[in-house]
């Protein structure tokens, strides 16, 4: 989610309005919080609140986004790349996910891959999930991966700052561990509902 | 195999909710801990592009996992939002079992909800399951033991949609990997009166963590209530999320207490007279709106917290929180009422409950 004053940082303060039965949020970055010493003058008579929400739902684009790639893009490359990217399994469109900030299927991750890779970077810690798997199974391999891709960066400014004896050093923890791991597997298929044939309805 | 009882909310209203209880880890300054998790079943699109007949098939085997579980134990209920009227799903709004997207309902929505509340899952949300528990006081680490329990269980019968690298797919990329977002809600009356909340909320925010707040049409929080919660789900573990949130929370609660310590040192006279005036608002007011409703009960809290009350517990406050909101007190009233309507009856319902003569 992007802050909706200044349309650059992610948000990180949120805040909701009630009036009686009415529900209002706004969603800001630090940064613009402080400017606006918020949340004190976001409700004085200057600012308004439900013009300001009029406007998010209307562009309320997916969060870090904008960050991307994509927004430095010109209009017309953008228009080639959204004709072209469409999710084959599921038809969702590359404008659907940009004005919901959904995505339609599991696939869309693939077919939107590059966009999103930008993407997960200001969402995100790392763009490797380290945490449980279906059915309460840890694997330690991912932790070790993460660790890798992280060295990897590192590796790469290192070597962008020409600093080549740290790089070395980091090179070679790399190659290390990448002997030592262990080989992520992709194997395991899930069965979708349809086939498994259990949703009949009580 | 248990059945859940179908679109019943006076059974849900009856039943005392879990989370309201007064007997949490730091229940004074942290009122509820919540975790909630994203999943989706394999091979169905997300809810934002499914038909009407997936959702119908994903609820089905989401409701048959759950039955066949046991997870949610013998007494649960489904709710079909769109079989609700407008008022009863604001309740379940209300109580904070469902989001605000949930309840305007596209199609599809189910609530499974065991009976005190404190776990249930929501079907075609954003995501095919929202899985959620929700305990009072601070004891994410308790929540996390009993959501990581159900979310096994239901794996064992629903193919979940699950990437090697990715971790668990949502329909927002914002939750994939862990699917997992935790939440404390906050009491920090003495931070504001002291004037340290706004620096409290952007240190907080920097450290990559979400607060949220209710704010009313003034420039003030309305009822010192803060949520605070994680912001990204991959790239840690589901313990390092809660560990790291727990840890801030347990530094904003101390704040709190050396505010409020230091209130009652140093300002002793200005706190109890801000908190006896609230009081005497909650039982004298003949017209009470919500937002002066929320703002006294704050006040009152505090007070019960620094045991100026006898006659008043926490418990007693926090559903004083619950039933003040518009959907409740209508249910309460038995009928519809305007907005004036509902200051007046809002206002007779806190005098009788806080002179005893209501029992709810
Ligand atoms: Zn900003
Ligand atoms: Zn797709």
């Amino acid at each position: 989610m992007i802050c909706e004053i200044c349309k650059k940082n992610p948000a990180t303060i949120h805040i909701q309005e009630i009036v009686d039965n009415q529900k209002k949020s706004m969603h800001i970055c630090a940064e613009c919080a402080e400017k606006k010493s918020a949340p004190q003058l976001l409700f004085d008579g200057n600012f308004n609140l439900a013009e300001v929400l009029y406007n998010i739902t209307e562009h309320m684009g997916l969060p870090g986004f904008e960050l991307g790639a994509s927004s430095k893009k010109n209009e017309e490359t953008e228009t080639q790349e959204q004709a072209k990217a469409t999710c084959m399994k599921c038809g969702w469109t590359l404008s659907q996910l940009r004005k919901t900030g959904r995505l339609g299927c599991s696939q869309c991750y693939k077919s939107f891959r590059d966009v999103l890779d930008d993407a997960f970077d200001t969402m995100h810690r790392g763009k490797l999930h380290v945490g449980k798997k279906p059915g309460g199974k840890i694997d330690e391999s991912s932790t070790v991966m993460l660790e890798i891709m992280n060295m990897k960066k590192e590796l790469e400014e290192l070597v962008q700052r020409e600093e080549y004896e740290k790089a070395a050093v980091v090179r070679d923890k790399i190659n290390a561990l990448t002997k030592g791991e262990k080989k992520v597997t992709n194997s395991k298929q899930h069965k979708g509902i349809r086939k498994s044939g259990k949703s009949k309805k009580k | 195999m248990a059945k859940a009882k179908r679109n019943n909310i006076e059974a849900l209203v009856n039943h005392s909710v879990n989370w309201l209880d007064d007997s949490g880890p730091d229940a004074d300054i942290a009122i509820s801990s919540r975790i909630r998790l994203a999943r989706n079943i394999a091979n169905m699109p997300f809810p934002i592009a499914a038909s009407e007949h997936d959702k119908t098939q994903v609820a089905a085997a989401v409701e048959n996992a759950i039955e066949k579980s046991g997870s949610l134990g013998d007494d649960f209920f489904a709710y079909d939002i769109e079989q609700l009227s407008e008022i009863d799903r604001q309740i379940l709004l209300e109580r904070r079992l469902v989001s605000r997207e949930f309840i305007a309902s596209r199609g599809g929505e189910v609530l499974v909800v065991k009976n005190d509340e404190s776990r249930g899952v929501m079907i075609n949300e954003e995501d095919h399951l929202r899985l959620q528990v929700l305990s009072p006081g601070l004891q994410l680490e308790v929540v996390w033991k009993i959501i990581n329990e159900l979310d096994n269980q239901l794996s064992s019968s629903l193919p979940y949609s699950f990437d090697e690298q990715l971790g668990f797919l949502t329909s927002c990329p914002t939750n994939v990997g862990t699917g997992l977002r935790a939440s404390v809600m906050l009491h920090l009356p003495a931070l504001r009166l002291s004037g340290q909340i706004n620096a409290a909320i952007q240190g907080i925010s920097k450290l990559g963590l979400a607060v949220r707040g209710i704010f009313g049409e003034g420039s003030d929080n309305l009822g010192n209530l803060f949520q605070i919660s994680n912001q990204s789900t991959m790239g840690e573990t589901e313990e390092q999320i809660i560990f790291r949130l727990s840890k801030v929370i347990r530094q904003v609660i101390n704040h709190e207490k050396n505010a409020r310590a230091s209130l009652m040192e140093n300002k002793r006279y200005f706190l109890l007279d801000h908190i006896g005036r609230a009081y005497g608002t909650l039982r004298r007011a003949y017209i009470l709106s919500s937002a002066e409703a929320l703002e006294s009960l704050s006040a009152l809290r505090t007070g019960v917290d620094l045991g100026m009350f006898s006659s008043v517990d926490l418990r007693q406050v926090n559903e004083l929180f619950k039933i003040i909101h518009s959907a409740h007190l209508q249910r309460f009233a038995g009928k519809e009422l305007n907005q004036e309507e509902r200051d007046i009856f809002r206002a007779k319902i806190v005098r009788d409950m806080l002179s005893g003569k209501n029992d709810e």
